[in-house]
């Protein structure tokens, strides 16, 4: 039983394996300086996992014809400002996207 | 000194041939009943990034299927004492019995797929964008244009998906007849569109071989990396062993 290993084009799935294992969360770096920032990191991520399952279902909705125009309207004011007030927050705290990516399994990255 | 464990295998009998695992240590089986825990002394700490000792666990692991089925256990598991081995042998005999008995003869073969994911997701965007440009209107209030913008990216990421759903039905379709069991895993990255575990008996490992070739042949514009064969360690029932070991 020999170990067969074909591979079209090597460089290619490195950087595939790369860009996932950044993917992966960081260790915590927990220290009286960045507790702060560790802390707020969690609750964004958080709040940006919630944020982002709410504008998933409005799309369901808006695809499955069952909002009105009013409502779509409304909807959209709505998540315009909670998206950016978590831009203004992320800024606060100097986070970037990717600072709050979380790996959900099957179901891929959040961000 | 610790015990390092390499996994479980369907026999409690004494290892007949020399195998050495890490650091040249010789492999040497630990019996509780009917199967067995392949283990070798550790003198020194092993880091998780310590490549040398990540093969030399791969090939232990090569030599021993050869002869045994095996549950291979995760590289680093260790434990302090031989009777906390004998604990989650005695602790999870049912789990491991029903494993060998369900891997018996069967191999891993690992399939990775990339697309032109960039090029696709383009294609499908000016689509969309296309089809949209006639029903845009610059009247739409804040609100609105947000959602048409959103609405936009939901149905190109939907597409996206849906689209890896036919190719990936396609490649898995060349496999299906000859595998046990599956573990695909779709859009990993944006350009991974598959990373596939398949697990195959040992008898119909050619004729999965030979589809491979097929697939391969297959004019569309993807790129494989074709692996195996590996221990099943995509399709042993995941224990918690972590009571007493490091």
């Amino acid at each position: 039983m020999s170990k067969i290993v074909q591979v079209d084009a090597m460089d290619a799935f490195i950087e595939e394996t790369e860009k996932l294992q950044k993917a992966l969360p960081n260790k915590i770096d927990a220290n009286p300086q960045n507790v702060e920032k560790g802390l707020a990191k969690l609750v964004l991520t958080l709040i940006e996992l919630i944020r982002k399952l709410m504008e998933k279902q409005a799309m369901r909705r808006v695809e499955a014809g069952s909002l009105s125009e009013e409502e779509i309207e409304k909807l959209g004011e709505t998540l315009m400002k909670l998206e950016n007030k978590m831009k203004e927050l992320k800024g606060i705290f100097e986070l970037k996207d990717e600072d709050l990516n979380l790996n959900l399994g099957p179901l891929g990255d959040l961000m | 000194m610790s015990i390092y464990i390499y996994g479980i295998i369907d026999s409690n009998e004494k290892i007949s041939e020399a195998i050495t695992g890490l650091n040249g240590a010789n492999i040497y089986n630990i019996p509780y009943r009917d199967i067995g825990a392949l283990a070798s002394d550790l003198n020194t700490p092993v880091r998780n990034t310590d490549e040398d000792r990540v093969l030399e666990h791969e090939m232990a692991l090569e030599k021993i299927m050869k002869k045994y089925t095996i549950l291979p256990m995760r590289f680093l598991t260790v434990f302090d004492k031989k009777d906390n081995v004998i604990s989650i042998l005695n602790e999870h005999y049912n789990d491991f019995r029903e494993d060998l008995d369900r891997l018996r003869d069967k191999v891993e073969f690992g399939i990775k797929t990339i697309w032109p994911g960039a090029i696709i997701r383009d294609r499908i965007e000016n689509a969309y964008r296309k089809a949209q440009s006639d029903l845009s209107s610059s009247a739409d209030s804040p609100g609105k244009s947000f959602m048409k913008e959103k609405f936009g990216k939901y149905k190109i990421d939907k597409e996206f998906e849906e689209e890896a759903d036919r190719c990936i039905a396609i490649i898995d379709g060349f496999f299906n007849r000859f595998v046990a069991e599956k573990r695909l895993e779709k859009l990993k990255t944006d350009n991974l569109l598959l990373d596939a575990a398949y697990l195959v008996d040992k008898e119909k490992q050619s004729d999965f071989e030979k589809a491979f070739e097929e697939l391969k042949a297959s004019p569309c514009d993807l790129k494989y990396l074709f692996s195996g064969p590996w221990p099943p360690y995509n399709f042993v029932t995941k224990t918690n062993t972590s009571h007493g070991h490091e």
